[in-house]
């Protein structure tokens, strides 16, 4: 047995001598290699090395190697503008190994030509790649897809009409009909993307089928019309929005806050009601964004005795008053400190 | 080998101790292979993601960013300019004062003026009174939570109610990261955000993380003293050896607190972190994959190869022994407390493999490395074992595992390019070392955690923050 564990423990030892050795030299040359090479400039792509990239990227590849090649090769071929490389990434888009698809995606928002944004909708129409991955690509072109969007909005499938909706986002001036007649559709997820891409138009309809959406069944559509009816209506959004401040979801009551907040002093006529009002959220949530406006320091600075005052601190508790105390105290003292 | 009963019973415990070192070296030989495929895969993907438009696309799915300070005065404020600065499209920072009974609240409230604020917040986790929330004026997505010290799971539950994004990125107050460490972990995700529920990253670790970070990628240093390097060292070995393996396996079971994504709508159904263990974020983990597996559900948890920040080390002998002793005990508490998953088929790659790994790799070697201890010393005293054959073996395991952690350079140095090349030099060179100068230390280290796990000591016992020049 004395001999046996000797005898191991030489093997172990020159095996594990020899590999430190020949790691430590790979890592070290490899090293310096990879400094090296990143000082050399980047070379324009050659006639021959252009081919060499046309086959690869035509390869349907076997292995993880041969497809990351050809990823390798779509992405330097779409930078170089290769006359090969649409019909290539056109190829590439319908393979069925996601990590090809999902590279052809980005390689054709570099492209950014008005066929690169046609197979881009097809392929998010197809879900050739995950839609928001697509979607990010057809955005980032903006403004040249604009009215290449426009028949998404038309599409049987709920889940590309949801693109459609959330795409126009840039492009004020396109498909407000359509959005409007998109807040009533069945699907809850297109209705929430309309109205949210609503939130940045104006015009009666728009409001309109804002305003309505804030009674929507589904929570998550009410809190994009609430989003929405701050940005889109302004004061005028602002009755309608102290109602969700008691919606029964916690999300929507967050929405409506942050909308009444976004609208800013205007708010506040909206909100003084709500203090006095039966739910306990109602309450707390006006008196909160009282607070983040700035109207309980405004009043405890100018006004502290004030019975108003008071009723936002009965609404928003003790603590909301010792919070005002102290952001108070301090503004004193730094307008005392500029006084002097 | 002689001597009768007792020469033969030490040879037996002699080759029963060889036998463990040998089978467990041969797991980690056959891991590190898996670890290099997976390496290459990432690092493929990597090159191929385009981060410029995930970096500013509003498709990027938003990530509130938790963590959790006590007593963090000399370290936190670099930690979250760290993250302020991070470039990601949609970030909410949430720092929550954990009573801290140093000024760790006064500098965040200098430093980023901090005012009150009543927030109404979901209490979807029960936690201890909070006191205040704080806005920054400077920083619109920065929220300070003080409340009552509850520790750490206690603390990032507070975060989680008040945190607003779908997925909760975890941290610690002593790390400082890269302006894509977010970018980098979400990465995978927007890839798949149904199945991806979990994911950590590679972190490295400094005496002073503000400073090695502000050297750019490539001419990173790694610190001169030996316990740091030999600290980077095992960091290297437990991400790439080790982690990217799980990951690639099916069993990634320890997404690190220092750096850990996670789904929120996940969080909440498990109970978010637990306070009844020395540490949280190895038994959510374990958590996660038990509530997943015995559902039957299709979920994902990744360790990535990104080098995606630095923590803070232990600058002397007496704190690295408290930090990983107190490292072996939440081990033995999860191994432990997850026993049902050993070697069950209904728990797939984690019980058959996971759990088992940890069991014989982690709470079964301090008792095993100390038979082999006392074994050998025995023999040589006995005159049963020659000291050159003593020192034969030494050697033999020393250089096993100084091959094993060139591994775990290779592999980060192809995938990052981050350190010097001769920092990386002097690293090879004290690997052989490592078995006499740092593993005694890991090894009483592990041995007091152990003793402490029987003993049912649950205390955090943390290091005392290493002395830094002041933040700038």
């Amino acid at each position: 047995m004395y001999w046996l564990v000797v005898r191991v423990a030489v093997v172990v030892l020159a095996l594990s001598l020899t590999a430190w050795v020949a790691l430590s030299l790979a890592i070290l040359v490899g090293r310096v290699r990879y400094d090296r090479r990143r000082e050399s400039p980047s070379r324009a792509l050659g006639e021959r090395e252009a081919r060499r990239l046309v086959r690869r990227a035509s390869r349907r590849s076997r292995t993880d190697r041969g497809a990351w090649r050809r990823i390798a090769a779509l992405r330097r071929l779409a930078r170089a503008r290769h006359p090969a490389a649409l019909r290539l990434l056109r190829a590439a888009l319908g393979d069925r190994d996601s990590r090809i698809s999902g590279a052809a995606v980005r390689a054709l928002g570099d492209l950014g030509d008005e066929w690169a944004i046609d197979l881009l909708l097809k392929a998010l129409r197809e879900e050739r790649a995950p839609r928001s991955r697509i979607a990010a690509q057809v955005e980032r072109l903006a403004p040249i897809p604009g009215a290449a969007l426009l028949p998404l909005l038309r599409d049987k499938d709920p889940v590309v009409r949801f693109w459609g909706a959330t795409l126009l986002a840039p492009y004020p001036e396109l498909g407000g009909a359509s959005l409007v007649m998109l807040t009533q559709d069945p699907d809850p997820n297109v209705r929430a993307a309309a109205v949210e891409t609503l939130g940045a138009r104006s015009g009666d309809a728009a409001a309109g089928a804002t305003l309505a959406l804030l009674h929507d069944p589904i929570w998550f559509v009410r809190v994009h019309a609430a989003r929405s009816a701050g940005r889109l209506l302004g004061a005028d959004g602002g009755p309608s929005l102290v109602r969700l401040l008691s919606d029964s979801r916690w999300w929507v009551r967050t929405a409506a806050k942050d909308a009444l907040r976004g609208i800013g002093p205007d708010s506040v006529s909206a909100l003084l009601p709500m203090l006095v009002d039966a739910d306990a959220f109602a309450r707390n949530g006006a008196a909160e964004v009282l607070q983040d406006i700035g109207f309980v320091d405004h009043l405890a600075l100018e006004r502290p005795d004030s019975p108003l005052l008071e009723r936002i601190y009965a609404a928003g508790g003790e603590r909301m008053r010792e919070a005002a105390e102290v952001r108070t105290g301090r503004r004193t003292r730094e307008r005392k400190v500029r006084a002097a | 080998m002689t001597g009768g009963f007792t020469g033969e019973l030490l040879g037996w415990v002699v080759v029963f101790c060889l036998g463990y070192l040998l089978l467990t070296n041969l797991v980690y030989v056959v891991l590190v292979f898996v670890a290099a495929f997976e390496n290459g895969v990432r690092r493929d993907e990597s090159a191929s993601e385009d981060y410029d438009t995930l970096a500013t696309s509003r498709f990027t799915i938003p990530v509130s960013v938790v963590l959790a300070a006590y007593d963090e005065e000399t370290a936190i404020v670099p930690t979250i300019r760290s993250l302020l600065a991070l470039d990601y499209p949609e970030h909410e920072v949430i720092v929550v004062n954990d009573g801290s009974t140093d000024a760790t609240l006064d500098r965040l409230r200098e430093t980023f003026q901090l005012e009150p604020y009543e927030v109404f917040v979901r209490r979807v986790f029960q936690t201890e009174e909070v006191h205040a929330v704080y806005r920054s004026a400077e920083h619109p997505n920065l929220v300070v939570v003080d409340k009552a010290n509850g520790g750490k799971a206690d603390a990032l539950n507070a975060g989680l109610n008040v945190a607003r994004y779908r997925y909760v990125c975890g941290v610690d107050a002593d790390t400082v990261f890269d302006p894509d460490a977010l970018l980098k972990g979400m990465r995978r995700v927007v890839h798949d955000p149904a199945r991806i529920v979990g994911v950590t990253s590679h972190l490295t670790i400094a005496l002073d993380p503000g400073r090695t970070m502000a050297a750019p990628p490539g001419t990173r240093p790694i610190d001169r003293r030996p316990l740091v390097a030999y600290q980077h060292l095992d960091y290297l070995r437990a991400f790439f050896n080790n982690r990217l393996a799980w990951s690639r396996l099916g069993f990634m079971l320890c997404a690190v607190g220092a750096f850990q994504i996670w789904r929120r709508d996940v969080l909440e159904e498990v109970g978010g972190y637990s306070r009844t263990f020395t540490c949280e974020d190895i038994e959510l983990t374990f958590r996660v994959h038990e509530r997943f597996l015995r559902e039957g559900r299709d979920y994902e948890i990744h360790c990535l190869p990104d080098n995606v920040g630095t923590t803070e080390g232990p600058d002397s002998v007496r704190k690295l022994i408290a930090q990983r002793e107190r490292w072996q005990r939440v081990i033995d508490e999860t191994v432990w407390h997850f026993r049902r998953m050993w070697f069950n088929p209904r728990y797939g790659s984690v019980g058959l493999i996971g759990a088992p790994f940890y069991l014989v790799t982690e709470v079964l070697a301090p008792a095993v490395e100390l038979t082999a201890l006392v074994a050998l010393i025995a023999a040589v005293a006995l005159g049963l074992f020659q000291p050159g054959v003593f020192i034969l073996m030494l050697a033999a395991i020393a250089f096993m595992n100084a091959a094993l952690t060139a591994c775990a350079i290779l592999l980060d140095d192809v995938q990052s390019r981050t350190y010097r090349t001769r920092d990386l030099a002097r690293l090879l060179l004290l690997a052989p070392l490592d078995l006499v100068l740092y593993r005694p230390l890991i090894f009483w280290a592990r041995q007091k955690g152990s003793w402490r796990f029987l003993r049912g000591d649950k205390a955090w016992h943390k290091f005392e923050r290493n002395a830094r020049a002041p933040a700038a």
